[in-house]
């Protein structure tokens, strides 16, 4: 048996929709407005159409062409007339309106054909068809109707679990934002029913917003800045304090929401009366909200009150009152009904969505009246005609502009109006006409990401006929009319793995100019003032997974200790901005925290900055190398390969030679073309050498995730699973990055994962010690011998605990590796920056 | 998270009405780690208003016509960039003019 499932609480300022699927029910997101309620609101701009949040942008100033409110109209005669459209428009058109956006929040399911739409207990038969009839003008095929007060016992029911044998009577206090109900309803062990009703349609929750202003924001601000009327004057449409009630509201609302769960709130005032500013803050406690709230409060006990007497019933006939509505939260309502009543005051549901979640547990057992062949044919009813509907679009797919044009043409009898909606939920452009068969609409785009749109193509009855969800427009990222970058720019930082320095990629190649970027780094090195010591920053145009000394040096800054004002203290942030302008200068600068101090830098192509003492120092570092792969290479009779490293070895040294003929501020541009000789030769022997570190790494990576393997499928380790999980998600795309160094972070993420799962269990150091025992290189063997035997006596009397120790202690009888690995680094090849 | 992008927002906005560049180093710091954690914040002030847009709160004061500006900002508005998808997570509350 199949059930409605899909329900909407079409409230008088805000709608819901839920759906009830096998016991759960969820209640759907507002895709454009971060929360789950719609403003029950309809705005009309010329061809324009706006529903919800957007559409109470007009409601103070432009008040005749926006629609709210209009539920307590449904069923009468009474029309809106739309001055910019010049048409009037029905309760029950605007309510169908909500209705169809309420299905586009409404995303998992593509036939929504049924529904239960919640009405008012005071709904008499004319409004209740109105109600049924804008469901159906909303494209739903079924509609079920059901009473408000009834749907929030129901969720108040099923959520509760009450077991009711004998017939109860209880109210259902609805307090909204702009509304007030009060409903008598009659529980037995079968059904619900409303008994009788009562409220206020002027009486809701911006009432306290607006006391909170008058009566206490305003007489302070009085008070302070001398000034009379302020109340009347902050309202009034020719104002001199321009928007300066919306900001009290806004700022009553937050305080408002606080003093439902703390004793205070406090409001911050910073604003303009009179030309002089005003910075206060103002302590509201809840004793004094709750009095200027009070009277409202009251208004609402006498509507209880009402209709009790009104059913010839005394308080204690009334087993519960039920409260629900958003105004609820506020703690006097709860502690003043039960004062006032003596009645058991429950407010455990949630009093926004109580309603809406109880219509979707009853759709969820209404069985829908539609039968099963019938809704197979309309299978595809939204948009069924997709394929008979012919589009085509027009727009730039990658742009620099901030606002892109969309064109489309549209070929079908059919589609008359258009929507355009921003996946990220930052603009919707509002159902507007078609004329002669196009549009084009203007689109902002989110700086530097990729925006993806979604295009609705409506018919007259305002149903989505066809969705258009293929478009994405790149902002920044390219355009024929910019510059792209050629290579990478790149910056060279301290490598301490592998004492050297690498590539860091700061602009990707292909990326359009100009372009800015601010990137932190760390001191790798104390720099004392005065002394030789340097900072250097040398930002290479090249491929950012080559050798520093393969790419072209287009900006070079050394800062010595003499410039300096104050010491350069190791692990201090260090601010570097980079900028490339459209004709290609590069501007640095340098901020050091620790000093304190900022540099400054400007480079273009004429005055490129290249140090003889750099292009010797690269060359140093890479010869010996290459030294190194040549010996290796004749060891194993690789001559082939040794002949190329020989080639590149002479060729490097004879630029050295050159290089130490010249002085460090010749002005010929010798020196340029000794710096293109090196990064050829360095180049040629990156690409020699590369595959095969890479090559070494990935094989490293294999074991060390072999090794993981082997630990994580320990049942006792299963813990560990998501964390190892989360460091192998994107092992394909690092392994084919090509870059050695991504994958040597990936080593490392592994090792410390194993680290961490080793030292989980003493159990664990038994491998750790039986692989020290056979170690040769302790600083103290005498030392060493004694805990290797204290450590096989630990493991044959199985005591691990001790036996961790014994292993830490044999750890630090090794040579430590990493301050070796700091040493062998010298102070002077080093950037400073890691 | 929210919280604290809301807090140093506000700490901006009164340092930049004080004239006080004292912080700017260590607020650009904090938004470049926001950044960094996938969280893109953006202050509209003084940018063009339109009603079209979904990721601002206006509160209009005076007519409303083509021209309007962003003339205060009350909280910025927030994207956040999650497995590719960038998505609305706050809404800016800005006073139009």
């Amino acid at each position: 048996m199949k059930t409605i499932n899909f329900a909407i609480d079409l409230g008088t300022t805000n709608s819901l929709i839920a759906n009830y699927n096998d016991g759960n029910i969820k209640i759907y997101n507002n895709p454009l407005g971060l929360k789950q309620t719609l403003p029950s609101c309809v705005a009309f701009r010329g061809s324009r159409t706006v529903i919800g949040d957007k559409a109470l942008d007009y409601l103070e100033k432009d008040a005749e062409n926006v629609c709210m409110l209009f539920k307590r109209k449904m069923g009468t005669q009474e029309t809106y007339f739309i001055p910019s459209k010049e048409v009037e428009v029905s309760p029950m058109e605007l309510s169908s309106y909500i209705l169809k956006e309420l299905k586009n929040f409404v995303t998992d399911e593509t036939v929504l054909d049924t529904v239960v739409i919640t009405i008012p207990a005071s709904f008499d038969t004319i409004q209740s068809n109105a109600t049924k009839k804008a469901g159906y003008l909303a494209g739903f095929k079924e509609v079920v109707l059901l009473q408000e007060p009834i749907a929030a016992c129901l969720a108040y029911a099923n959520t509760s679990n009450l077991d009711i044998s004998t017939s109860q009577r209880w109210i259902v206090y609805d307090f909204g934002g702009g509304t007030f109900d009060v409903a008598l309803v009659e529980v037995n062990d079968r059904e619900l029913k409303v008994m009788d009703n009562e409220g206020d349609n002027f009486l809701g929750g911006a009432d306290f917003d607006n006391l909170i202003v008058e009566k206490i924001l305003v007489p302070y601000i009085e008070e302070k800045c001398n000034v009379d009327n302020l109340w009347k004057d902050i309202k009034a449409k020719s104002s001199n304090y321009k928007g300066l009630y919306f900001e009290l509201l806004k700022k009553a609302e937050e305080a408002k929401k606080e003093l439902s769960i703390y004793e205070e709130a406090e409001i911050e005032l910073d604003i303009d009366v009179n030309g002089n500013n005003l910075f206060e803050h103002i302590v509201i406690n809840r004793e004094g909200f709750e009095e200027v709230i009070a009277s409202k409060v009251e208004q609402t006990i006498a509507f209880i009150k009402k209709v009790i007497s009104q059913n010839q019933l005394v308080n204690s006939q009334i087993e519960r009152i039920v409260l629900i509505g958003g105004s609820t939260y506020v703690p006097l309502i709860r502690k003043r009904i039960k004062e006032e009543t003596g009645i058991f005051v429950d407010s455990s549901i949630d009093p926004t969505s109580a309603v809406v979640e109880g219509a979707a547990y009853y759709a969820g057992s209404k069985p829908t009246a539609i039968i099963k062949e019938e809704t197979e044919e309309r299978e595809v009813p939204v948009g069924a005609d997709d394929n008979a509907i012919d589009s085509s679009l027009f727009y730039e797919q990658n742009t620099r502009d901030m606002e892109e044009l969309i064109t489309c043409r549209v070929t079908s009898d059919t589609v008359v109006n258009y929507r355009v909606l921003r996946v990220d939920g930052g603009y919707d452009s509002g159902i507007k006409d078609i004329v002669d068969a196009a549009f084009s609409e203007f689109v902002p785009l989110l700086k530097g990401k990729l925006n993806r749109f979604k295009i609705q193509l409506l018919d007259n009855g305002q149903n989505v006929l066809k969705t258009i969800g293929s478009i994405a427009i790149n902002q920044g990222s390219y355009n024929v009319l910019g510059q792209p970058l050629p290579l990478d720019i790149c910056m060279e930082i301290d490598d301490m793995d592998s004492s050297t320095t690498r590539l860091e990629k700061i602009f990707a190649k292909g990326s359009i100019l100009p372009l800015k970027k601010k990137i932190y780094k760390t001191a790798s090195k104390t720099i004392l003032q005065d002394s030789k010591a340097n900072l250097i920053i040398n930002i290479i145009e090249g491929k950012s997974n080559g050798l520093p000394s393969s790419g072209l040096s287009i900006g070079f800054i050394e800062i010595f200790g003499k410039d300096l004002e104050e010491d350069l203290i190791k692990g201090t942030d260090i601010e570097i901005e980079l900028e490339i302008t459209e004709s290609r200068d590069l501007k640095i600068n340098v901020y050091l925290q620790s000093c304190d101090q900022e540099f400054q830098n400007v480079f273009s192509k004429s005055e490129r900055s290249i140090s003889i003492n750099k292009i010797n120092m690269e060359i140093n570092s890479i010869l010996a190398e290459v030294e190194d792969l040549i010996k290796r290479n004749n060891d194993e009779e690789n001559f082939e390969y040794s002949n190329r490293l020989e080639l590149i070895r002479v060729g490097l040294i004879e630029i050295q030679i050159e290089a130490t003929l010249l002085v460090d501020d010749d002005v010929s541009d010798q020196k340029y073309q000794l710096d293109d000789k090196k990064r050829k030769l360095i180049q040629e022997f990156d690409a020699l050498t590369r595959n095969k570190a890479i090559a070494n790494e990935i094989e490293e990576y294999a074991a060390s995730k072999s090794h993981m393997e082997y630990l994580i499928n320990r049942e006792e380790n299963e813990r560990y699973l998501p964390k190892y999980t989360k460091i192998i998600n994107n092992e394909k795309e690092v392994i084919n990055s090509g870059n050695k160094y991504l994958i040597r972070s990936k080593i490392k993420e592994l090792d410390l994962l194993y680290n961490d799962i080793i030292q989980s269990s003493d159990e664990n150091f038994i491998s750790y010690f039986l692989g020290l025992k056979f170690s040769n290189e302790y600083s103290n063997q005498k030392k060493a011998d004694k805990l290797i035997k204290q450590g096989d006596d630990a493991v044959d009397k199985q005591d691990y605990k001790s036996l961790r120790h014994i292993v830490y202690a044999l750890y630090a009888l090794l040579p430590d590796y990493e301050r070796e690995k700091q040493k062998r680094f010298k102070d002077d090849s080093k950037t400073g920056l890691s | 998270m929210l919280e604290i992008i809301n807090q140093v927002f506000a700490i901006e906005s009164k340092s930049k009405k004080e004239n006080l560049s004292l912080f700017n180093r260590n607020i650009d710091r904090i938004y470049h780690e926001c950044d960094g954690l996938g969280y893109h914040i953006i202050n509209p002030l003084g940018k063009a208003y339109k009603n079209e847009m979904t990721d601002v709160e206006a509160n209009i004061v005076g007519e409303i016509d083509e021209n309007m500006e962003i003339v205060k900002v009350l909280k910025p508005i927030v994207y956040k960039e999650e497995g590719g998808m960038t998505r609305l997570i706050q809404k800016g509350i800005v006073i139009v003019e």
